[in-house]
């Protein structure tokens, strides 16, 4: 192919030439790219603009926390990162060098990373914004210390969402007990309707179930402490919950492992079936207009009147700080204004789908859905976050998820289940 | 049926109507998700979700544009080819080096070093998240240099872990495309008084082409896909690769699975031209290598 003579020659000597600067060029082509690597964008320097992680990467609530960060008088730089990966990487980020301020979550899942000492103590905020939140909300920013590490922004309610057109038609009402529950899916399907939609294909949807049915027959309390692994979950009252979930399962919509909620809310939108237990994003999954307009939704109904039915599932979404912020002034003056009513005005003038945690937020331009959903919440004498917010991030992910749907699968073995979860319980939480 | 036809014509032949069976299951197979992705992509999904995924209308080129601007294609598409193209280079170039030698010298470790690369290929990628995570983040840098202040989030730390990760196959591909090439030549080159680097640069690696064409080729696609280590590695939504824009895609709770598929398609297509530009090197660069004494 190549002969080795030309080596010493001239001729080869202007081919390699061509070849080498064209390589050349490409070489010196990586290395700007590598130099250019390290260069910082947005040039944040010790006391320049405070920069702002964001995980509201979905179109609409980020143009929301642009508005909102607009409003604030010293600039905000935002980084967004797409929601999913920035949840999944928690761990990583926090430990390398997070932003300023950035976005989380209510509950054990902020106390989780504030025992840890990866993010900061704002209790100096919230003495400052305290008053503009209800004390069901403070509770949900205070640390197992004491301490304030969390900024609430907006919370959005699970609850049985159904459409009102189908119910009007076929004459249905509200149930308030399990009994007018029950008997409302049992004339549902004498009608021909799926009585709930039910899809479990990514694991967390049948979280609320739980949650919900733990809430009313075990009350708040024990909730709480089962989350915070401080019962055991081979006790006969996770047993109850388990048991009156099977009895409910022949009204759920078969087969559910394989359907995504989106799946699931589809046969709700094409009027298949008649209710649907689930969180109130649900309504993107229905087209703007009078088909959204369409829902309605009823809190999940009393099951033991002695524990009542006044504990809502209402995940909370918010603000936290760094534990070592590189421009801490600048971080809290941020999270001082993100406290405010004007803040939150701000994100929900864009972001319309959710409702503001803060008392004196502007609740005039509130859509039907919306307003029911804040007397649900401020009505309530408990809010607690979803089972993968309320308790460890790795039991929730590693166990929780495939239990519940082994649970689908076979719903008959509740001892051997509940065993199962109480000693992977025991190894996380380190007995 | 065309295969039934075909057999009454022709006499017998029976394994070549199972062949054809095989391949046209086969094609099938393979083209249909993609035509199915290509064919929903081009639809509204406000459509879709009433009428379901197996009914004909609601055309629209709009998820193109929507996907296009919402995953901020132009910025993750310039982030990866700032990933990709120094990764796959000097890929390339380790690689070519060490197994120039592993192929043309021999001395008592060769073997040996031959089999720490391949069986580095072994090695899960996750096994080495935490130590690589803690030694990018211990690497300090002034702030000036990095906004982390440290070697963790920067493109650096994405490309070097790309590097190591592949150079092992690569040396392995190499080092065994190069034992075919005729001793004959870096021997006569050597009387001809060319130098080891000489040998290498101007006879061996020029010879090597349609291996490092192939190699360049698949090297792409796998920098390109990646999406672990830009995770691990970074945390500056403006930095990742492309793809996170199909993660952008995602909702935290809703999914419009159209507005994905486009920008699935979206993202397809420079691993189709560059397959296509490479193909020719690819095909002779497979074979050669095949056929190793």
């Amino acid at each position: 192919m190549m002969n080795p003579r030309p080596l010493a020659g001239g001729v080869s000597a202007m081919a390699i030439r061509r070849r080498t600067l064209l390589k050349g060029a490409l070489g010196a082509g990586a290395l700007a790219g590598l130099a250019g690597c390290g260069g910082g964008d947005d040039g944040g320097g010790g006391g320049g603009a405070v920069t702002f992680g964001s995980n509201w990467s979905d179109e609409v609530p980020k143009n929301a926390i642009a508005a909102m960060m607009k409003g604030h008088d010293a600039e905000v730089s935002i980084n967004t990162v797409d929601h999913n990966s920035f949840q999944e990487n928690i761990n990583n980020y926090l430990q390398g060098g997070p932003d300023d301020v950035f976005g989380w979550f209510a509950g054990y899942r902020m106390q989780f990373f504030a025992e840890q000492g990866l993010v900061g103590d704002i209790s100096d905020v919230w003495s400052d914004i305290g008053s503009g939140f209800s004390e069901a909300m403070k509770q949900q920013a205070t640390g197992a210390d004491g301490k304030q590490y969390f900024v609430p922004l907006y919370y959005y309610p699970w609850a049985v969402f159904y459409r009102k057109s189908v119910w009007a038609e076929r004459g249905y009402t509200p149930p308030a007990t399990m009994d007018e529950f029950v008997a409302l899916s049992k004339q549902m399907q004498g009608d021909g309707l799926v009585p709930l939609s039910f899809g479990d294909s990514d694991g967390w949807p049948a979280m609320g179930t739980f949650d919900y049915l733990n809430l009313r027959i075990n009350g708040y309390d024990f909730h709480v402490e089962l989350m915070a692994g401080e019962r055991p979950w081979n006790s006969q009252e996770v047993k109850n919950v388990f048991d009156a979930w099977r009895e409910l399962l022949p009204y759920h919509q078969p087969d559910a492992l394989g359907r995504t909620w989106q799946e699931a809310a589809q046969t709700l939108l094409r009027k298949e079936s008649g209710m649907y237990l689930i969180g109130m994003f649900m309504g993107q999954q229905f087209p703007e207009g009078p088909e959204r307009d369409d829902l309605d939704f009823f809190p999940f109904p009393e099951i033991d009147p002695a524990v009542g039915a006044d504990a809502v599932e209402a995940p909370i979404d918010g603000f936290m700080m760094a534990a070592r912020p590189r421009n801490e002034e600048g971080a809290k003056d941020l999270l001082r204004y993100l406290g405010t009513a004007e803040a939150e005005d701000a994100y929900l003038a864009v972001d319309p789908n959710n409702v503001a945690a803060h008392d004196d937020a502007d609740t005039s331009g509130y859509s039907a859905l919306q307003k029911k959903s804040q007397e649900l919440v401020s009505g309530a004498k408990s809010i607690s976050q979803f089972l993968d917010r309320d308790t460890r991030p790795d039991f929730a992910s590693t166990v929780m998820i495939p239990s519940l749907q082994a649970f689908l699968r076979d719903p008959d073995d509740v001892d051997g289940l509940t065993k199962s979860i109480e000693e992977q319980k025991a190894s996380i939480f380190g007995g | 049926m065309t295969a039934a036809v075909k057999k009454r014509r022709k006499p017998v032949r029976p394994a070549r109507v199972v062949l054809q069976a095989f391949l046209i299951v086969m094609a099938v197979g393979w083209i249909f998700p993609i035509a199915w992705a290509v064919y929903n992509s081009l639809r509204d999904f406000d459509y879709t979700s009433v009428n379901g995924y197996f009914s004909v209308g609601g055309f629209t080129l709009d998820n193109y544009v929507e996907a296009w601007s919402r995953g901020e294609f132009g910025q993750s598409f310039y982030n990866t080819a700032i990933i990709v193209i120094p990764s796959v280079l000097i890929t390339l170039l380790l690689a070519s080096m060490v197994a120039f030698v592993l192929a043309r010298f021999s001395f008592p470790f060769n073997l040996t070093l031959l089999a720490l690369f391949t069986a580095a290929n072994l090695l899960p990628q996750q096994a080495l998240l935490v130590p690589l995570f803690r030694l990018f983040l211990n690497f300090e840098l002034s702030y000036d240099v990095s906004d982390s202040g440290s070697l963790y989030d920067t493109y650096v730390a994405v490309i070097a872990a790309n590097i190591a990760f592949q150079t092992g196959f690569c040396t392995f591909v190499l080092s065994n495309y190069m034992k075919t090439l005729p001793r004959e030549l870096t021997e006569a080159a050597l009387v001809d008084g060319a130098g080891v680097l000489r040998r290498y640069w101007q006879l061996v690696l020029p010879l090597c082409r349609p291996a490092l064409a192939a190699l360049a080729t698949l090297q792409i696609t796998w920098v390109y896909n990646d999406f672990f280590w830009a995770v691990a590695f970074m945390r500056t939504g403006d930095k990742m690769p492309v793809t996170s824009s199909l993660q952008n895609l995602r909702g935290q709770f809703f999914t419009d699975y159209n507005l994905l598929s486009a920008g699935s398609v979206i993202v397809a297509i420079p691993t189709l031209i560059i397959f296509f530009v490479l193909q020719r090197h690819l095909r002779a660069g497979l074979t050669l290598g095949a056929t190793k004494g």
